[in-house]
């Protein structure tokens, strides 16, 4: 299958680049994960100008069912606004909707090569001795994504722009909805927090930042040397409150059981140093406790929906069970943990 | 004697993790393959306490239930609370206590909105012991190995 889906990307790129001939695809393995999208890796071999070249390639496609309902042009212009920039990722090169090619819509992107993403490397060396530097640019580069101007990097008019103080209500409404929805049994600890959450709302912005969604470790690409290459999985991008993303960024379920350094990096003052320094945003204390309270909220209904979409038999890939079944267990404890009243 | 259920699935994981995957050479199928152990030894785990789980957090619900239903003002929620609050469990099948879980979960998650703004005694005890009980099933259900 993964042979036909190669000898069909092929055909593709024949139709997109009409000054290569003789397009082959040498090599092409499934990336795990990503269960918002079929991540492939390919090698591609061609002839140009008279001489043969070779290209390495990121396929990511729709799946038939998905973790993240998202739009796959979201990420896409996240990556073509971000590219060049102070923000490292992936060059984007081709968005493609129409399923004549392969069967769902798709994009695609050059592999940043030799560099990894999975964050059990980080106890191993040689990345354990670089958590210092990966961690001073994991959160520096948070705070320049927080810094961006929108419109600067033309995303102004493909993304939604919610009014400053409703930027909080829509992604807790969504949230919410995604919960009412997807929950196979009820959920009173994060019916709970959403009650909270509702009941003390955040002050605005100043101004609307990027927000990437989902910006954690785990989610960019770090060399031996301690360099992170390129963030990734820009697929829940919207713009918004830059706090959500520190936030969703500094919650425990991404050292879990450790809460001292997010992300298992730097110590979390530390972080929230660099973020401010970054960003230029001066840092509400109050205001990013809400934020963070909203990410394991957002995050539970992640998993719930997870959880449901393998129950109705949508998506029959395990990570789907995972997702449901370990994360909501911190999660369900981080919020006790944080609102339960203090005597 | 049998070997017991939880026993068995802990042997399919170390199995999975020490012999199947690393025996597996594309790297897609072997991350399916560890997946697939994580997820047997969570549910060796959960074979030996579900029903224990279950019924202690019915048993938990239906004791803040009784609680409250004297303080309650009169209403319909009073009514569904005081008829939980005296329910017996059907039989030990984990179906049938998470029958009565959900129904009792939702009930709770009523009640709590109801008490947890207003400022009574009565009110902030049962609020009290519902954050209680919340913080009691999270560490029951917690799952011990973590593979993330």
């Amino acid at each position: 299958m993964i042979d036909e889906l190669a000898r069909r990307f092929a055909a593709y790129l024949a139709h997109q680049w009409s000054d290569a001939s003789s397009i082959v695809v040498t090599a092409i393995e499934r990336i795990y994960g990503g269960a918002s999208r079929e991540t492939y890796r390919l090698a591609v071999r061609y002839r140009k100008d008279g001489a043969e070249a070779e290209q390495r390639l990121i396929l990511r496609r729709d799946p038939p069912s998905s973790l993240i309902e998202t739009d796959r042009a979201t990420e896409f212009n996240a990556y073509a606004a971000f590219h060049g920039t102070s923000v490292p990722v992936p060059r984007p090169l081709f968005l493609e909707t129409d399923p004549r090619w392969l069967d769902r819509p798709f994009f695609v992107m050059e592999e940043v090569v030799g560099a990894v993403a999975d964050p059990k490397l980080l106890a191993e060396p040689p990345y354990c001795d670089h958590l210092d530097t990966i961690g001073e640019q994991k959160w520096g580069i948070l705070g320049e994504i927080a810094r961006a101007d929108p419109s600067a990097i033309g995303l102004l008019d493909k993304l939604a722009a919610p009014a400053l103080d409703a930027c909080w209500r829509r992604e807790l409404d969504y949230w919410e909805h995604v919960i009412d929805e997807d929950e196979l049994t009820p959920q009173p600890i994060v019916r709970a927090a959403i009650r909270w959450l509702r009941r003390t709302p955040p002050p605005p912005p100043r101004r609307l930042s990027v927000v990437h969604g989902d910006y954690r470790t785990g989610n960019f690409l770090f060399d031996t040397t301690g360099r992170i290459r390129a963030i990734l999985d820009w697929e829940m991008c919207h713009l918004g409150d830059p706090l959500e993303d520190l936030a969703w960024a500094l919650d425990p379920l991404w050292s879990w059981p450790d809460r001292e350094r997010p992300g298992k990096l730097v110590p979390r003052e530390r972080a929230l140093a660099i973020w401010e320094q970054a960003s230029g945003i001066f840092l509400d204390r109050s205001a990013l406790y809400w934020w963070e309270i909203f990410a394991s909220v957002k995050g539970l209904a992640i998993w719930i929906s997870s959880g449901r979409e393998f129950a109705d038999g949508k998506n029959q890939d395990l990570i789907m069970v995972l997702a449901s079944w370990f994360p909501t267990d911190v999660h369900d404890r981080v919020l006790v943990e944080r609102l339960i009243p203090k005597e | 004697m049998k070997p017991e259920v939880d026993f068995v699935l802990q042997s399919m994981m170390v199995k999975l993790m020490g012999e199947v995957a690393p025996a597996v050479g594309d790297a897609y199928v072997r991350s399916n393959v560890e997946v697939m152990a994580g997820l047997l030894a969570a549910a060796a785990e959960e074979y030996d306490r579900a029903a224990h789980v279950r019924a202690e957090e019915n048993s938990a619900m239906r004791r803040i239930f009784g609680d409250a239903a004297a303080s309650l003002p009169d209403s319909a929620l009073r009514a569904e609370i005081d008829a939980a609050a005296t329910e017996a469990e059907p039989s030990l099948r984990v179906s049938d206590l998470n029958r009565a879980n959900d129904r009792l979960r939702a009930l709770l998650i009523e009640l709590h909105a109801f008490v947890e703004t207003r400022d009574e005694a009565w009110a902030r005890r049962i609020n009290r012991a519902i954050w209680d009980e919340l913080r009691a099933s999270a560490s029951r259900r917690a799952i011990s190995f973590y593979p993330l």
